[in-house]
This record gives C-alpha cells, sequence and structure tokens, in this order.
C-alpha cells in the first residue's frame, strides 16, 4: 500500500455516508419534476441512479472529481452538472479530455451500461437532493 | 579543506575503476560508526553495536543538531551514513544531500526533476523510504520510476534506468537495497492494477540483470515448476506448472498486483534475495476467485538469476489487503535445541512468521496480536490460514459491509521495520492495534486509474486498551508476545536495538522513545515537531555516538487515519483515536540528531 491515497478516498466515502446525512435536512428532499432520478430521504434512490452511484464508485471517479463532486484534479461536477446537457456529459465521459488528464471511458462495460444512472447521479448531487456517500434502493 | 574534497575525488575516481565493488558495500555495513543500509546491515536486523549510549545513560541524552528537509509529508526510511558524511534523502520530489559531519555544511545536493503527474498516481502517500550505498554509489529510486546511481563524493549522476510507467500507475516508495554488486529494486501500484515484480541492475553500469515477475508464466516469475518448492501437506514439494496461472481466473494475473514496494533481505552465504510480495489485483475478493498466486508470498531467489528457490504464500486469496511486503529478517533461531537459519516475518495478516531460510519449511506461524479475528490459526500442516467466515468479505459478497475485522487494512505492522536483539534473540516490533469494516464493489479496470473495489472503515481495536499501537517484544523460536506496551497511535517507525541494551523507536505523536529490551519500560523521551514514521539510526562520529531520525508525519497512517477517523461511522469507539492526531502533531520534515551531553564541556551546543 503505498498510494495510501486511494484508501484515503475510498474511506471516505464510507464514513461521508452518514456524517454528512445527520447533516443534511430532508426538507427540501423532493426532486424537480422531469428530474431524471427519483430519491427519498436523501439517500434512497432508483435503481437506474443506484447502479450509475456504483459505476461512479467502480471507476473511482472521486480521485479526481472528489468523494463530494466537489472538485479535486478535476472540476467540481456538482457545478459542471448544472451547465452541461446530458448529451455533452456522454461525450465527455465517452471520449474523456485527454488534454487535461481526463482518461476515455468507452472501454468501460459499466459506464456503457449506466452511463445514464451516472448523469442521473450526478445531477441528483448537482441538484443537492442526494447526498454525498453510499446510498441505497429506495426499496 | 577544499584540497582535502579534490583529493577524496582522486581516490575516489581510481577506487571505482580498481576495486571490486563488492566488497565496498560490506565492508562500509562492517564498520559499527557507519549506518551504511537501510537496516544497517543485509539481514534486517537494524542492530548497532555501539554502546557508548545505554541503559544507564540514555536518559541524559540530548539533540545534538537537527536539520530540515525543506519538504513537508511523510518521511519513512532513514539517512545514511559512510565515514564523515550523511546522506539524507526526501519525500517527492526526492531531493538527497550529502552533509558534512564535522560542521553539517552540505557537500552536495542532488535535485531531481520529476513530472508532477506521478504524484496523483502515487495519490498523496509521496513517501521515500531511503537511499542504498556500494560502490562509492548513493543509489536513489525515484517515485517516477528512475534508478538513479550518484557519486558519492561529487552527487553527479553515473547512470539511470527505468523500472516502471507511472501513466499505468507504477511508481516507487520502496528503497533500493545493494547486495554484493546489484542492485535490487522492486514497484508499487496494487491499487492500480500493476503487475509486480523484482528487478535486480548491475551496480557498475545500471543494466538490467533479471526481472522476476510475482504472477503469470513460470519463466515470467522465475520459478523452476521442478526445482522451485514450496510447503505442502506437512513437506517442501515442487511448485508444478503454471502454479500461478491455475490460481487466476483467464489472464487476470495480468492486473494482479503482488507488488515488491518492502525490505529486501540477503543471506550472502545462501547467495539468496527474501522479500514479500503485496495484495492482488482489486480488493473486491469475489471478482478474482482462486488462490492468486504468487501474491502475498515470502520469495527466496538466487542473486545472480532470479531464479526462485523456494516460495511460501501466506494469504491465498486476499480479502482483506493484507500485503506480504514486510520486511525479512534474518536470524538464526533455536527450535528444539537445533539452530535453524530462519527468515522471521511480521505479515500485516497479523501472523508473525518462522521459516527456515534455506529450504522454505514452515517452522512457527503465530499470532502476534492476539486480537487477530480473520483467521483462527495457520494449519501447520497446509500452511493456510483457517479463516473465520465471519470476517470474510468474500464469503458474504460485494456490497456487504463486513465489521470489526482485525486486524485493519493497514495490518498488524505495516512497513514500518522490526529490531533484531542480537544480545537476547528477541525482536522488538512496531505494530498497528486497529480493526476495520470492509465493504467490497464490482470494480473495472482502467489503465492508469484506480483499481481498488472496498470501502472501509478503519478504528481501534474494540475492547481493547484503546489505543491504536503497541510496542512488543516477540520470541521468533516459539512465537510468543514477551511484553506488550501499549501505544496512543500505530507504531509506524522503524525500530533500533543496540548492544547498550535499548531499544529506540517513534510515534505518530512525534515521540522518539528509547525503552528496555527486557520488558519495555521507558528509558527517555524527546517530543521532535511532528509525527514519526521514520526509522532511528545510529552511527559514530568523533568518537561519540549519535542516534537520529526523521520527524515528519505522513503516509498511511499519518494522512489516511487521521481522515477517515475524524468521521468515524460505526460508533466503536474512535474517540481518542486518530481524529487526536490532530491534538499533537502537524506536518513537518526535519532530521533529528541526539548524543550524550559532552562532560569535557567542549563542542556540543544544544545545551547551551
Amino acid at each position: 500500500m503505498s498510494s495510501s491515497k486511494v484508501r484515503v478516498a475510498t474511506w471516505s466515502i464510507g464514513f461521508l455516508a452518514l456524517s454528512i446525512a445527520a447533516v443534511c435536512t430532508s426538507a427540501n428532499d423532493a426532486p424537480a419534476a422531469g428530474a431524471p432520478y427519483q430519491v427519498k430521504d436523501g439517500n434512497k434512490v432508483d435503481a437506474k441512479t443506484l447502479d450509475g452511484w456504483k459505476t461512479w464508485r467502480a471507476l473511482a471517479c472521486e480521485r479526481c472529481h472528489g468523494a463530494q463532486q466537489e472538485g479535486l484534479v478535476g472540476p467540481a461536477l456538482v457545478e459542471s452538472l448544472k451547465k452541461l446537457s446530458k448529451e455533452d456529459f456522454h461525450t465527455t465521459i465517452m471520449n474523456g479530455r485527454p488534454e487535461k488528464g481526463m482518461p476515455p471511458f468507452s472501454g468501460s462495460a459499466m459506464v456503457n451500461k449506466n452511463w445514464e444512472g451516472l448523469y442521473a447521479y450526478l445531477k441528483g448531487r448537482s441538484d443537492g437532493k442526494i447526498q454525498p456517500g453510499h446510498l441505497y434502493p429506495m426499496e | 579543506m577544499k584540497r582535502q574534497q579534490r583529493l577524496i575525488l582522486l581516490v575516489a575516481a581510481s577506487s571505482t575503476v580498481t576495486l571490486a565493488s563488492a566488497a565496498d558495500v560490506e565492508q562500509a555495513m562492517s564498520k559499527s560508526s557507519n549506518w551504511a543500509a537501510q537496516a544497517g546491515d543485509y539481514a534486517n536486523h537494524r542492530y548497532s553495536e555501539l554502546k557508548q549510549i545505554n541503559a544507564s545513560n540514555v536518559g541524559r541524552m540530548q539533540v545534538a543538531w537537527t536539520m530540515s528537509t525543506g519538504v513537508l509529508r511523510g518521511h519513512e526510511g532513514s539517512p545514511l551514513v559512510i565515514g564523515d558524511t550523511m546522506y539524507i534523502h526526501t519525500p517527492f520530489p526526492n531531493n538527497v544531500f550529502a552533509v558534512n559531519l564535522k560542521d553539517q555544511s552540505y557537500k552536495w545536493k542532488y535535485e531531481p526533476k520529476q513530472d508532477t503527474s506521478v504524484v496523483p498516481v502515487m495519490c498523496c502517500d509521496t513517501v521515500n523510504r531511503g537511499l542504498a550505498y556500494g560502490d562509492g554509489k548513493i543509489l536513489l529510486q525515484q517515485a517516477d520510476t528512475t534508478l538513479v546511481a550518484l557519486d558519492a563524493n561529487t552527487g553527479k549522476v553515473l547512470w539511470s534506468a527505468k523500472n516502471g510507467d507511472p501513466k499505468i500507475g507504477e511508481t516507487n516508495t520502496n528503497a533500493p537495497h545493494v547486495f554484493k554488486d546489484t542492485v535490487i529494486t522492486g514497484i508499487s501500484g496494487g491499487e492500480f492494477g500493476v503487475r509486480g515484480r523484482l528487478i535486480a541492475y548491475d551496480l557498475a553500469t545500471g543494466k538490467k540483470k533479471w526481472t522476476a515477475w510475482s504472477t503469470g508464466p513460470d519463466k515470467e516469475i522465475l520459478l523452476d515448476p521442478a526445482k522451485t518448492m514450496t510447503w505442502t501437506n506437512g513437506k517442501m514439494a515442487p511448485v508444478g506448472a503454471d502454479s500461478s496461472i491455475k490460481t487466476w481466473k483467464g489472464d487476470q494475473w495480468k492486473l494482479g498486483g503482488g507488488t515488491t514496494w518492502g525490505w529486501y533481505a540477503y543471506d550472502p552465504k545462501l547467495n539468496l534475495v527474501y522479500y514479500g510480495s503485496g495484495n492482488p489485483g482489486t480488493w473486491n475478493p469475489s471478482q478474482r476467485p482462486g488462490d492468486n498466486k504468487w501474491s502475498m508470498t515470502i520469495f527466496a531467489r538466487d542473486l545472480n538469476t532470479g531464479m526462485a528457490k523456494w516460495v511460501y504464500q501466506m494469504t491465498p486469496h486476499d480479502e482483506w489487503d493484507y500485503d506480504g511486503v514486510n520486511e525479512m529478517l534474518l536470524i538464526d533461531v533455536n527450535i528444539k535445541g537445533q539452530k535453524v537459519p530462519a527468515v522471521v516475518h511480521f505479515d500485516r495478516n497479523g501472523f508473525g512468521y518462522t521459516l527456515n531460510r534455506d529450504t522454505g519449511e514452515l517452522l512457527v506461524a503465530e499470532k502476534y496480536d492476539p486480537t487477530v479475528n480473520w483467521a483462527t490459526k495457520v494449519d501447520m500442516k497446509t500452511g493456510r490460514p483457517i479463516v473465520d467466515k465471519k470476517y470474510s468479505p468474500g464469503t458474504t459478497g460485494p456490497d456487504v459491509n463486513v465489521k470489526d475485522i482485525c486486524p485493519a487494512a493497514l495490518g498488524t505492522k505495516d512497513q514500518q521495520p522490526a529490531s533484531y536483539d542480537r544480545k537476547s534473540g528477541m525482536v522488538m516490533v512496531p505494530t498497528n492495534h486497529v480493526c476495520m469494516t470492509y465493504e467490497p464493489f464490482q470494480v473495472e479496470y482502467t489503465a492508469g486509474q484506480p483499481f481498488v473495489g472496498a470501502t472501509l472503515t478503519m478504528y481501534p481495536t474494540p475492547g481493547s486498551h484503546g489505543g491504536m499501537g503497541n510496542f512488543i517484544a516477540w520470541d521468533p523460536a516459539q512465537g510468543k508476545i514477551m511484553w506488550s506496551k501499549p501505544e496512543r497511535f500505530s507504531v509506524w517507525s522503524g525500530a533500533l536495538t543496540t548492544a547498550g541494551d535499548v531499544v529506540f523507536y517513534g510515534t505518530l505523536e512525534g515521540y522518539i522513545k528509547a525503552v528496555s529490551p527486557k520488558d519495555g519500560k521507558e528509558l527517555w523521551k524527546f517530543k521532535t515537531p511532528s509525527g514519526i514514521i521514520g526509522n532511528v539510526f545510529t552511527y559514530e562520529y568523533g568518537g561519540k555516538q549519535y542516534v537520529g531520525v526523521y520527524s515528519g508525519i505522513g503516509g498511511w497512517a499519518g494522512i489516511g487515519m487521521a481522515a477517515g477517523l475524524t468521521e468515524s461511522t460505526e460508533g466503536l469507539g474512535a474517540v481518542g483515536g486518530y481524529k487526536d492526531l490532530a491534538k499533537y502533531t502537524t506536518l513537518g520534515g526535519s532530521l533529528f540528531v541526539f548524543g550524550l551531553p559532552d562532560n569535557t564541556g567542549s563542542a556540543t551546543t544544544a545545551l547551551k
């Protein structure tokens, strides 16, 4: 284990799940009409969004974009998703931004299968409706 | 002064041409005034014959001099001392300073230009475990996988070699090791799907001699199916054909991990190199069925050819990230009245192993922390751990959070090397006392991206003394803890034992401590400005013994743990754990050197 930040990053997902839950209020819980995700209590989401989060986690996106999508080496997705269209999101994740250090993910089976769920998840994060950290199925 | 330097240069220039290099490092190590290798010797003893500082006067030890390294972040390893020169190294960007011990002025500085894009792939743990010396050269293994040989007298680059590719997550944190006329180095990146290997270079020229992979086809691992032996049903037997490949699904061995970033050892009599390999690729065990050989394995290899004489896998099919890279101590142990040439190893998995280092026979495998629970014991016939299903993330499967596994992923001990007390035959071991929750999940490989697949939380061992570490004395013949001194935090600093009946080690709060090897009683301590994850070393200059250590917190324990436990999820008594570290220390980067006060009233400045 010489690369400890990986571990730090993965742990942080774990502990953020509960710590943030305590801070967030559920008052503004309901997603806007037409939102691509469904969420309850901030951390229970529909199956598609859940797969999106699992893809986020599996590809370790937090390493560059931050455990709370707040941005690290890569941009803050909580901000980017306010402007980025679904189409542009798709292009970006598939082709990457090699000049800025983001690899293309078109070779990833998970991304190909779940990219819409990932978009939904990040949109929910950007809208402030989905909490950072661990997510669970709605049922 | 200048004339003197020129003279040294001349001597050095001629010596590189005429002298056989093999003698050089051994000669340097044989003088107890030097600290010519990271462990002081080939055998990883971390023991010094110096005894001017001893149990009765160590209480009077004081700061002799200090020096800033100019770099924050974790300072692992230690300086080297050869003659009147000390060689200091830093974490990334891996600067090297040659310091004149006479007046602590710099003889030369080497400041490599490294692409900073390597840092994200190392991911914050920018530690470097130190330099090696041999044949009038200082060897530096840079983070960017460049191995550099510097002229010890001038700092001039004599040769360099590239042993990896940071673009696919390959980096280095290990110290290179010089064994006779060969430099051995390894690779880091077990969390990036890197395929581990040990690499040997010719010390004189930098020409690659051999590469020995941890996983894959026999001829790439340098295994002889008929001659390489392993412990099988209570005896040694040949590993047979394809011993690695058949324990992996498909070609997963290509991302197989088994990295090699620890402390290696060498037995000149047997001409064997000893080291361990790290975790198999992805922390989600369900995704890589099989024993995943030869990750988590102790290797004994011929120095000249790299061929493995024997192998022993400690943790088949890892489910906990218990890398097998910790140091190999070469000790002759009395077992049932017989003196056995042994290799003693304290694994991350919490078992202290003693094997015959000539044959590879398994002699002892016992827990060196009684709270280790992932396995009930090691079956001495098969050599395999008996895994407790309750603590097996591979059994419960992905997306299930397994709780209270002891030890945590950082092991009952990580890289912090132990010290062998040649007088008592006991080993002084710095340890962690930390447990974890572990939730594996499905992960996909993308080159240069993390290949982890587990979420962890860590906390002090529940129902124990509340601290996260112990410093223990271990009997390698019986596999027994002789005494155990609790510590508030993991002891992440390498120990040193001396003929003066003193054991030294550092703590994460920043104390350097001297204790008695007999019972662990504290004899002296001093608080340095930052947490200590470096290794204590000693040398003699001008007739006086000195003890030194780096002060500079970081590494896995220093950064990772502090972050993890500030917001610990499980409510398992993390209060007083790593969260407290911020109360005691902060980042730093300095070298501290201690000595006894000078009774004649001359010199030492620190007292006045």
